[in-house]
C-alpha cells in the first residue's frame, strides 16, 4: 500500500501537524508499504530536514510564496496523486484541508472520511472512527481503498523529526501552480500579540456561548481578576464580539497549555479541545453532561455557570490567598 | 451578481442526541432541529453584499424546519426561496446534496454559492470544496470577511493563531462562511410575518454522482469522563471542592 500523507507549512516553517500526519500513515504502514510525505510551500527545505519519518518525501517549492493557496495546493497534490496512484491520502483538518480534501475526493471520486481520530486496517479496507456532532457521537466506518482522509489534528502523536535521505526529495517548482491558480494571496495579517499572549498565560478562565450575553462576561472576568488568570473565549463568543480576537482559543485561535483552564458553558466542540485539551487541569462546567469538554476535564461540573462563578468569587473573595 | 446561499437544518447538539435502534444514525424523532451556524453567517454573508452592491439572493434550505428558516431568509432580504427536499430521518450529508446545489447554481445563473464552512453532520466531506469541485469553480473555506473588489471578491480567511490571510479571487467563485463581517442580524416580528407571504419553490434531490463514502457501521458515545472527577451539580458543593483542588494544585494564590 503507498500512502500520502499532506504536510504544510507557513514561512520558513512546517506546522507540527504535519508530523502527525506522516505518523498517521506510519502507524498503519506494514512492511513493503511506502509513507510518501507532499508538501506545498516556502518551507521546503524544513520539510526535507524534518519529515524523515516518510520514505520519499515530493516537496512543491513555493520559494516566493508565504503561504500557498488551497487551489494550487490541491492542483499540485492532484498532479501527485496522478503520478503516484497512492491507496491513501491523509490530509490534515486545516484551514487549508477542509479546501483540499473534498475537493480532491470530489475529482477522483473516492470516498472521504473527515473529522478521523483513529485508522485500523482490515483487508482491503480501513476502519475508521470519526467525529461527529461537535464530538458528541463518534462513527465508526469501513471505507474502502483508494480513499481520502481528512484528520484531525491532536489524534496522532507526532514522528520523530529527522532529515529525509537526499536521495529520496523529489523537488519541483510550485511557482507555475501558484501564479495560475485562479485565487491570488494578497496579505498574511499575523496579530501583534503584546497585548494579550494566551499562549505563555498560566490561568486562563475561557466563556463560551453558555454565557448568554456580552453583559455577563463581566462576572467572569472578575473571577478571573480574582484568580489572577487571562479571560479567554469560545470562537462564538468573539465572534459576537464580545472580546477581542486574540483572545479566542482553539484551531483559528490560540493553542494554550496554561496552569488552570476554567472552562464555563463551553461544549468542547473538535475545534475548541484542539486549542485546550494539553492544559495541565482543565475545569469545566457545563449544564449539559454530556458536553464533549467533559472528556477532557479532570474535574466537570453540572451546575449552572452563573451559581458557579458567585460562589466561587465569594469563597475566593472572602479567604484571598487561602 | 446572482448568490446562492445554502441553508442546512441540523440536530441542536446542545440537546440529547440519542443513537437510532440500528446503531447506524441517531434518532430524529424527538430532535430539535436549527439552522447551522455557520449557513446562518452564509445567509448574513449574503445579504450583506446585496445591500452592498446590489446582489439578488436565492435560499436552498435543506432538512426538518426549512420552511420556516427560509421565512426568516426572506425577511432578512433573500429574494427568492427554495426547500430542497430530501429523505426524512436522512442526515444531510453534503456529499449527497453537492451535485444538486451545483445544478441549482448553474439554473440559477449563480455567480457566488455561499454555505457554512462545515456542519456537524459532514462526515463524508465539507460542502464548498465539492460544490466548488463538481463546477471547477474556486472555493475558500473559513471566511470572515467578503467584499466586492471590482469583477471578483477580495476574502478573507482565518488561519490559526488569529492569522487572517487576504484572497483575490475571480467570480463564479464557493465560499465556505466560518463568521459574516458582520454579526448575522435580528429580525422583527412583524418583518417575519409579511415575509410569510413569499412563495417557497420546491427541488428535490438529484443523483450524487458519487459512490458512497463509506459504510457507518456503528455509531457510540464517546466514553463519558475520560477519567475526570465529576463534581456534581450543586454549585455551593462544587466551590467548596474547587477551592480546595485549587489550592491543592498550588493556584490558590495568585
Ligand atoms: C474551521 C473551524 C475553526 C474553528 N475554530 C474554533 C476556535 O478556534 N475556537 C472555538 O472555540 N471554536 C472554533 N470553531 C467552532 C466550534 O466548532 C464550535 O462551534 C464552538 O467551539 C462552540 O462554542 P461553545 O462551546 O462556546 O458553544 P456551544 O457549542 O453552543 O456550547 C455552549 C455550551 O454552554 C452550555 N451552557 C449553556 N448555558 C449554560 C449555563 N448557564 N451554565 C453552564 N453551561 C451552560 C451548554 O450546555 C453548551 O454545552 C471552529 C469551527 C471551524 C469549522
Ligand atoms: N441558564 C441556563 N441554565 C442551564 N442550562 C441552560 C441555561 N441556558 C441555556 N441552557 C442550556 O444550554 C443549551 C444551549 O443554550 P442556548 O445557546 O441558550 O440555546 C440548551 O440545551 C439549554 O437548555
Amino acid at each position: 500500500m503507498k500512502m500520502i500523507a499532506c504536510t504544510e507549512g507557513r514561512s520558513d516553517r512546517v506546522e507540527a501537524f504535519s508530523l502527525e500526519m506522516i505518523n498517521a500513515a506510519r502507524s498503519i504502514a506494514a512492511a513493503g508499504d511506502e509513507v510518501v510525505a507532499f508538501f506545498a510551500g516556502q518551507a521546503a527545505k524544513a520539510a526535507a530536514s524534518s519529515f524523515g519519518a516518510a520514505d520519499r518525501l515530493i516537496a512543491a517549492d513555493a520559494a516566493g510564496s508565504d503561504l500557498i493557496p488551497a487551489e494550487a495546493y490541491a492542483r499540485l497534490l492532484r498532479d501527485t496523486i496522478a503520478a503516484e496512484q497512492p491507496d491513501l491520502v491523509l490530509v490534515p483538518y486545516s484551514a487549508n484541508g477542509l479546501d483540499v480534501a473534498a475537493d480532491i475526493a470530489a475529482r477522483t471520486g473516492w470516498p472521504l472520511l473527515s473529522y478521523v481520530n483513529e485508522i485500523k486496517r482490515d483487508g482491503e479496507s480501513l476502519n475508521v472512527v470519526a467525529q461527529m456532532y461537535g464530538g458528541k457521537v463518534l462513527a465508526e466506518c469501513v471505507v474502502k481503498l483508494p480513499a481520502v482522509l481528512m484528520v484531525n489534528p491532536g489524534a496522532f502523536e507526532e514522528a520523530m523529526p529527522g532529515p529525509v535521505d537526499a536521495a529520496k526529495v523529489q523537488q519541483f517548482d510550485a511557482m507555475p501552480a501558484i501564479e495560475s491558480s485562479r485565487v491570488k494571496m494578497v496579505a498574511i495579517d499575523v496579530p501583534d500579540y503584546a497585548d494579550v499572549d494566551l499562549t505563555t498565560a498560566e490561568r486562563i478562565v475561557c466563556v463560551g456561548r453558555g454565557i448568554g450575553d456580552e453583559a455577563s462576561i463581566d462576572i467572569a472576568r472578575d473571577l478571573a481578576t480574582i484568580l489572577g488568570a487571562e479571560i479567554a473565549g469560545s470562537r462564538p463568543v468573539v465572534d459576537n464580539g464580545w472580546l477581542p480576537k486574540l483572545r479566542q482559543v482553539g484551531k483559528s485561535g490560540q493553542k494554550v497549555k496554561p496552569k488552570l483552564y476554567l472552562a464555563l458553558g463551553v461544549s468542547g466542540a473538535p475545534e475548541h479541545l484542539e486549542g485546550m485539551s494539553h492544559a495541565d487541569l482543565i475545569i469545566a462546567v457545563n449544564t449539559d453532561p454530556k458536553a464533549p469538554i467533559f472528556n477532557v476535564a479532570h474535574y466537570g461540573a453540572t451546575c449552572d455557570l452563573f451559581d458557579l462563578v458567585a460562589s466561587l468569587s465569594d469563597r475566593l473573595q472572602a479567604s484571598p490567598g487561602r | 451578481m446572482n448568490i446562492l446561499v445554502v441553508l442546512r437544518m441540523i440536530p441542536d447538539s446542545a440537546g440529547e442526541l440519542q443513537l437510532a435502534e440500528d446503531g447506524r444514525g441517531i434518532d430524529r424523532e424527538w430532535l430539535d432541529f436549527q439552522l447551522n451556524d455557520f449557513d446562518d453567517h452564509a445567509l448574513e454573508e449574503a445579504i450583506l453584499l446585496k445591500e452592498g452592491s446590489g446582489a439578488t439572493v436565492t435560499a436552498v434550505a435543506i432538512g426538518e424546519g426549512a420552511n420556516r428558516v427560509l421565512q426568516m431568509a426572506a425577511a432578512r432580504g433573500a429574494d427568492e426561496v427554495i426547500a430542497l427536499q430530501t429523505e426524512d430521518d436522512a442526515m444531510i450529508s453534503s456529499r449527497t446534496i453537492a451535485a444538486t446545489i451545483a445544478a441549482t447554481a448553474r439554473a440559477k445563473s449563480a455567480d457566488l454559492v455561499l454555505c457554512g464552512v462545515q456542519s456537524t453532520e459532514d462526515v463524508f466531506g465539507q460542502l464548498a470544496p465539492y460544490v466548488g469541485a463538481l463546477l471547477d469553480w474556486p472555493h475558500v473555506s473559513g471566511t470572515n470577511r467578503v467584499l466586492p473588489d471590482g469583477a471578483g471578491l477580495r476574502v478573507t480567511q482565518e488561519r490559526g493563531a488569529g492569522v487572517a490571510v487576504t484572497y483575490e479571487m475571480a467570480l463564479p467563485a464557493v465560499l465556505g462562511v466560518q463568521t459574516a463581517s458582520k454579526a448575522p442580524r435580528y429580525v422583527s416580528g412583524s418583518k417575519l410575518r409579511e415575509a410569510s407571504k413569499t412563495p417557497i419553490g420546491r427541488a428535490t434531490l438529484e443523483p450524487s454522482g458519487f459512490e458512497r463514502s463509506a459504510e457507518i457501521r456503528e455509531l457510540r458515545l464517546p466514553t463519558q469522563g475520560g477519567s475526570g472527577e465529576d463534581l456534581g451539580n450543586d454549585a455551593e458543593n462544587v466551590a467548596d471542592r474547587l477551592v480546595a483542588i485549587l489550592a491543592a494544585n498550588g493556584l490558590a494564590r495568585k
